[in-house]
């Protein structure tokens, strides 16, 4: 990975402004991703992709957990649900953004991830980068790769803007 | 197409309740005067910058302390990030849950 931080497709500007440099196409494919991540966080309880985005809190004790869960699972949704809504707004103009909006950009890319990374069943021995091109289930991993490209340019951005 | 769907979930990661966890002690103490410990552990999919740097935001560590923290969930599995009364234990799971790490929270025994 290069870091050239000017041709970066996250930029600080300085006095605490920032911008995300994706082209067009790139802005329209990451929204597609943004709805398709919106869909699975309405999926069932149950549906193994969102494992990683609602993980158990006590695990030691199933019953504290449901009850952890119960008051604080729909809390979780809507902060996912409103970082979604500021993720569609700035990838929606190039306008500068405020730092709490790339912040919002960081967690959406870290929940797609997550999400693709379930998926992909990324394990401490499992690669994506060695996911064949004729594997169904390349784009994913070209996707995933992607995904954790930009996520740590948005990071390292955060940390030094 | 959608790139979030998939049939096969053969792989996929495990829940922390499925996790190898020894059992915790049985303790005679009042429940109450016990302080609660919360954990990170270990995962394939995070990033360890974007780990470290979750961990300096949320609970205003150093990057060097956040770094250390972070690099021993990487190599012991999992490492205990905050404690405090279950109120505050509730709190920064649901807060490092929002962030996408894998926490979870017990008594300290």
């Amino acid at each position: 990975m290069r870091k050239r931080k000017k041709a970066g497709p996250v930029e600080s500007l300085g006095d605490g402004a920032f911008r995300i440099n994706l082209s067009e196409d790139e802005r329209e494919t990451m929204l597609r991703f943004v709805d398709q991540l919106e869909e699975v966080l309405t999926a069932e309880h149950t549906d193994p992709r969102l494992r990683r985005l609602f993980p158990t809190a006590y695990h030691e004790d199933p019953d504290l957990d449901a009850e952890y869960q119960g008051y604080m699972r729909d809390e979780l949704s809507q902060s996912r649900a409103s970082s979604i809504a500021t993720v569609r707004e700035i990838l929606g103009s190039e306008n500068p953004i405020a730092e709490s909006q790339l912040y919002a950009f960081m967690m959406v890319l870290n929940s797609l991830r997550l999400v693709l990374g379930t998926l992909l069943g990324v394990s401490e021995d499992e690669d994506t980068d060695d996911i064949e091109e004729d594997d169904p289930s390349f784009g994913q991993a070209q996707l995933y790769g992607y995904l954790g490209w930009l996520l740590e340019w948005t990071v390292d951005t955060l940390s030094n803007g | 197409m959608s790139f979030l769907t998939a049939p096969d979930f053969g792989q996929g990661l495990p829940l922390a309740s499925d996790t190898q966890v020894a059992e915790p002690e049985v303790s005679e103490t009042p429940e109450t005067d016990l302080p609660w410990i919360v954990l990170v552990w270990n995962d394939p999919i995070n990033l360890m910058s974007y780990v470290s740097f979750v961990f300096q935001k949320l609970f205003g560590y150093s990057k060097e302390k956040a770094d250390l923290l972070m690099l021993d969930v990487h190599e012991k599995g999992r490492a205990v990030v905050s404690s405090g009364s279950r109120e505050h234990a509730e709190i920064d799971v649901f807060r490092l849950h929002e962030h996408g790490l894998w926490a979870t929270m017990q008594k300290d025994s």
